[in-house]
């Protein structure tokens, strides 16, 4: 007997090395970026321990965005790996358009992480953190936004029917959802019942959420299969 | 909603990428069809129907 055939036949499929290389990578990253960040605060350079919940979960969810954006351009750069990675289905080279999609797929996961990312790491790196620096922050995180925008909206130009409805279904379970649990969390924190929420904490939690959402319905679809 | 998208699909000896490309859609459109995960827009249907040269109810049952 060989050492293949002892392993279920499932996972030598291409989803299965796909899905293995994607957890692999993951854990890389997540396992760089603690080593990094522990490092930097050893030596002065960043404060972790004051972050409060949401900027930890911010950066979190920024982190878990560049990487996914990062590694869909890297695999996007080659028509031969951009299918078989991002669409394992399809076992064959994207189309030119196609790969331009993933690419532009990608570049706006990585500005969004990088937008996510940039408030948390100011005052983590800057502490306090100057006036002037502060500005220069919000205009370059209102530059990426404008650039994001386009992109987003370019993309919803660019998608089949399939994605336009998984964008429209998650935008409107995410209003749904979110509506109704801000709406009881401000109303017991006007009975001074719950603890205030800052709107860094209240753009986190709808992230947070978006992204599960758009997971779920995304499944529910049947993409990634 | 029941569709015959698979078998036509299958008569022709086409992938799922192959039909996608021939209705300007992705891959995982065609399998969300068939899969019965997604019903398709209106123009869609008429322009799977146009496709396989059959009327749109051919391809497509009402489960109810």
């Amino acid at each position: 007997m060989t050492v293949a055939s002892k392993f279920p036949k499932f996972l030598s499929t291409p989803k299965a090395k796909v899905a293995a290389a994607l957890g692999l990578s993951g854990g890389v990253v997540g396992f760089g970026s603690g080593l990094l960040i522990g490092k930097l605060e050893k030596a002065g350079a960043m404060t972790v321990e004051g972050l409060g919940w949401s900027d930890l979960l911010s950066g979190l969810i920024a982190l878990m965005l560049i990487a996914m954006g990062a590694l869909v351009l890297i695999v996007s750069v080659s028509r031969k790996t951009a299918l078989r990675v991002l669409d394992p289905g399809s076992a064959r080279d994207a189309t030119p358009a196609q790969a331009s999609y993933y690419r532009q797929q990608g570049l706006v996961c990585l500005l969004a992480g990088l937008m996510l990312a940039a408030p948390v790491l100011a005052i983590s790196i800057f502490d306090p953190l100057p006036s002037e620096l502060a500005a220069a922050v919000m205009m370059g995180i209102v530059a990426l936004f404008l650039v994001q925008t386009v992109g987003n909206l370019t993309l919803w130009s660019r998608s089949d029917e399939l994605v336009r409805r998984v964008m429209s279904e998650t935008g409107a379970a995410s209003f749904w959802i979110l509506q109704g649990a801000l709406f009881l969390w401000a109303a017991g924190e006007k009975l001074n019942l719950l603890p205030a929420l800052s709107m860094w904490d209240a753009v986190t939690l709808m992230m947070a959420s978006y992204l599960l959402i758009s997971t779920l319905v995304a499944g529910r679809r049947g993409f990634g299969s | 909603m029941k569709n015959r998208l698979k078998v036509l699909r299958a008569e022709r000896d086409w992938s799922q990428a192959d039909l996608a490309d021939r209705l300007e859609v992705s891959r995982q459109t065609i399998n969300a069809l068939e899969t019965g995960k997604y019903d398709p827009s209106l123009p869609l249907a008429f322009k799977i129907a146009r496709l396989f040269s059959q009327s749109i109810e051919t391809i497509f049952q009402d489960e109810a």
